[in-house]
């Protein structure tokens, strides 16, 4: 009789025990979930809401499809989205690969070393955007940048390159600096992945004669994919979203050769005051990303299998 | 006795109520107009200030010509905007004036108009919108003016297709000095920059001076590049280019042309002024020696580009704020002790008559120099509609000339864009 009476009183007391921790979780989470919808859900919503309107410093009247009928015709707009595309699609490869790459390198090494490659791969990472402007802009100056010396000197070029003030070299310039800008965490992301990588299995694959190749198909390929799902949507997402670089360095110049979607959408909201419709090009934005995103989500998937 | 009592309860309740009213808070933001943009004088122009009235303080936050704009739109949208904003007619009347934002400060003219007119009419008809409705109230104004090394020049045996004495030439001698210029080695000779809006005065004023274009119509309803004088003027840049006798850089702005001249680099600058030169005295390489020009122009008669700096008011809405802005404004230009200093910071030259020399005798007595050019001061023409998306349009222009561009097509989409 004492056991049966004293079962639900327990269950009384989990289910209030439980109570109080959700409570508790829920209030730890509270700050997070309060920024999380006042900076970032609230700023979504009042964007396409904006997007629907003829929204400047003066006006502000509901224009339905307006801005997104006046964006598939704005032939600058088309330039930015081509340019943005051409950036994520060199961008975001060669990122990958080459932390990878590195990062395989890197792993192998004593670990003071790695730390040393690590912290320097990163550096680009914690500098700010117009400390690493500068220095890129020094290094691609057309009269006196290290670029055109060096390429001189190995007899490259016979006369300075105006680098960022051609169209053909100014979007190559632009990416460049987005890779050096980018590899730092993915170079992180992935000596941490390797490391983590069961080593009895490689041992494993090693005694029953698997080549490196094999072995890193085989073995380490699907153990770090989560990782590598992580950094392409994060370098998709950074790539896509490029802006400081172009501001700094071309103003989407020469003649929109490195004009991007984001340096566009600042340009209608911020110069032209046209909030409305530099919302509605966020919005497209938006769904690109979502879209590319999803595909490599997919892809990822399916890779592992 | 209750109500003795009670009547002095109510009146030392009052006291702070009062003290409270008399104080005043305002906000000042100041684009880096000399050294408007240096702390340490902002702060000396308020303790002034402050000395005569220490019931109003100011806030005073810096702004620059890269990222100003957008925080000014960014607190017009947020409904933050400062009390008053330093800066020049295109911003404070033919943008944020013209948006409503602006309070009409015409009081503020009663007894200085004359002063104003009497220095230049066109300052006057710069700080007021089409309707009259003043919305600057103007400290300081110069002519914007291109710069030559002289030393380069006397080394090209170049210096006898320039006036020295009026520091003019024509756009025939212009292009003899480059020749001379190219001839004796020094190249490349200049650089038009087209990278972006930064420093765009001296670009526009190179290229409607050559043939004595126009760059808007008389009553600044439009703009007008579409002519034969400009067409004539593009192309001959253009045609030098591509014969290589200038240079044409899509990839630097007015601020990096400014460096190549300093360092020795191009002889002639586009961009220059009387501040410029006191800011960019100590980066002076040793065989560079300053000789400021006026554009060549057809005629030897240049119209230059105006700078006109002074104060405007935003409209938020407080009536006490808004006075106690007007006060400040008013001690800085008119105040008999402080307008001459508040000039004087700026690097340019005064908008009111009775000011005369602000640097006769002074370590700045160099700026006086660029008075000569005062006389040229030309139609200012910023504060035409659609000036801000102008801007852009302007360097995009010169980027498809510079690239190959057929001129007289590239004008047309230019103007066509500029006047949407």
């Amino acid at each position: 009789m004492q056991k049966t009476a004293r079962l639900p009183r327990q269950s009384v007391a989990m289910k209030q025990s439980r109570r109080r921790e959700n409570i508790a979780g829920y209030l730890f989470m509270a700050p997070s979930l309060l920024f999380f919808l006042g900076f970032v859900i609230f700023p979504m919503v009042m964007c396409l809401v904006y997007s629907f309107t003829d929204y400047t410093m003066t006006s502000f009247s509901f224009a339905g499809f307006d801005n997104y009928k006046r964006m598939f015709q704005d032939a600058i707009f088309g330039k930015a989205l081509w340019n943005t595309i051409i950036l994520v699609l060199i961008s975001v490869p060669v990122t990958c690969f080459f932390s990878l790459w590195a990062a395989s390198i890197i792993s192998k090494l004593h670990d003071r070393t790695t730390s040393f490659f690590r912290c320097v791969f990163y550096l680009p990472v914690v500098t700010g955007s117009v400390a690493v402007t500068v220095v890129w802009k020094w290094i691609f100056n057309r009269y006196y940048g290290v670029l055109n010396y060096l390429c001189m000197n190995l007899g490259l070029i016979s006369r300075n390159m105006n680098w960022l003030g051609d169209a053909s070299t100014a979007l190559g310039c632009i990416i460049t600096i987005l890779l050096t800008t980018s590899v730092g965490q993915p170079i992180v992301l992935y000596v941490s992945a390797l490391n983590n990588v069961d080593q009895s299995l490689v041992e494993a694959a090693s005694v029953d004669g698997a080549t490196n190749l094999q072995t890193f198909w085989r073995i380490k390929w699907p153990q770090i994919m989560p990782t590598t799902l992580y950094i392409l949507v994060i370098t998709t997402i950074n790539s896509f979203q490029c802006f400081a670089l172009i501001q700094l360095l071309t103003s989407g110049g020469p003649n929109h050769a490195t004009e991007t979607i984001m340096y566009y959408i600042y340009y209608n909201a911020f110069k032209l005051q046209s909030y409305g419709y530099g919302s509605s090009m966020g919005i497209i934005l938006a769904l690109i990303i979502a879209a590319f995103s999803a595909l490599q989500f997919k892809v990822a998937k399916t890779d592992n299998g | 006795m209750k109500k003795l009592l009670a009547l002095l309860l109510c009146m030392m309740l009052m006291i702070p109520a009062f003290a409270v009213a008399e104080d005043v808070e305002i906000t000042l933001w100041t684009y880096p107009i000399g050294s408007w943009g240096n702390e340490e004088t902002v702060n000396g122009i308020i303790a002034n200030f402050n000395a005569v009235h220490p019931e109003i303080k100011v806030k005073v936050q810096y702004l620059d010509y890269a990222s100003g704009d957008d925080q000014v739109t960014t607190a017009i949208e947020a409904k933050t905007t400062p009390d008053i904003v330093m800066e020049g007619p295109e911003r404070l009347v033919a943008n944020w004036g013209a948006a409503g934002k602006m309070l009409d400060i015409s009081d503020l003219w009663a007894d200085t108009k004359d002063d104003i007119i009497a220095a230049s009419p066109a300052v006057e008809a710069a700080c007021k919108n089409g309707e009259g409705i003043y919305y600057e109230y103007p400290l300081c104004m110069t002519t914007h003016c291109m710069v030559i090394n002289y030393n380069d020049f006397e080394a090209a045996g170049a210096l006898q297709y320039i006036d020295e004495a009026t520091h003019t030439w024509t756009t025939d001698n212009f292009l003899k000095a480059l020749d001379a210029l190219n001839e004796a080695g020094f190249q490349p000779t200049a650089v038009v920059y087209c990278g972006g809006q930064g420093g765009d005065q001296g670009t526009r004023a190179l290229v409607t001076n050559l043939y004595s274009g126009q760059f808007t119509n008389a009553d600044h309803t439009g703009y007008t590049m579409n002519t034969e004088a400009n067409i004539k003027a593009l192309t001959l840049l253009q045609t030098l280019v591509n014969e290589g006798k200038l240079d044409a850089d899509p990839g630097i702005v007015a601020g990096d042309e400014i460096a190549l001249f300093c360092n020795s680099t191009i002889s002639i600058g586009f961009c220059w002024n009387a501040s410029a030169a006191v800011s960019n005295k100590a980066s002076l390489a040793d065989d560079v020696k300053v000789f400021p020009m006026a554009f060549p122009s057809d005629d030897g008669v240049p119209e230059l580009q105006g700078g006109i700096w002074g104060f405007g008011l935003f409209d938020n809405g407080d009536e006490a704020k808004a006075a106690a802005a007007k006060t400040f404004v008013k001690f800085v230009c008119d105040d008999p002790s402080q307008a001459a200093a508040s000039v004087y910071a700026s690097g340019f030259f005064p908008t009111r008559a009775s000011l005369g020399d602000v640097y006769a005798g002074t370590e700045k007595a160099e700026n006086g120099d660029y008075a000569i050019f005062m006389p040229f001061l030309g139609d200012y023409y910023q504060v035409t509609p659609n000036w801000a998306a102008q801007r852009t349009e302007w360097w995009n222009l010169l980027q498809r000339v510079f690239a190959g561009g057929d001129v007289a097509a590239e004008v047309a989409v230019y103007e066509a864009n500029a006047n949407k």
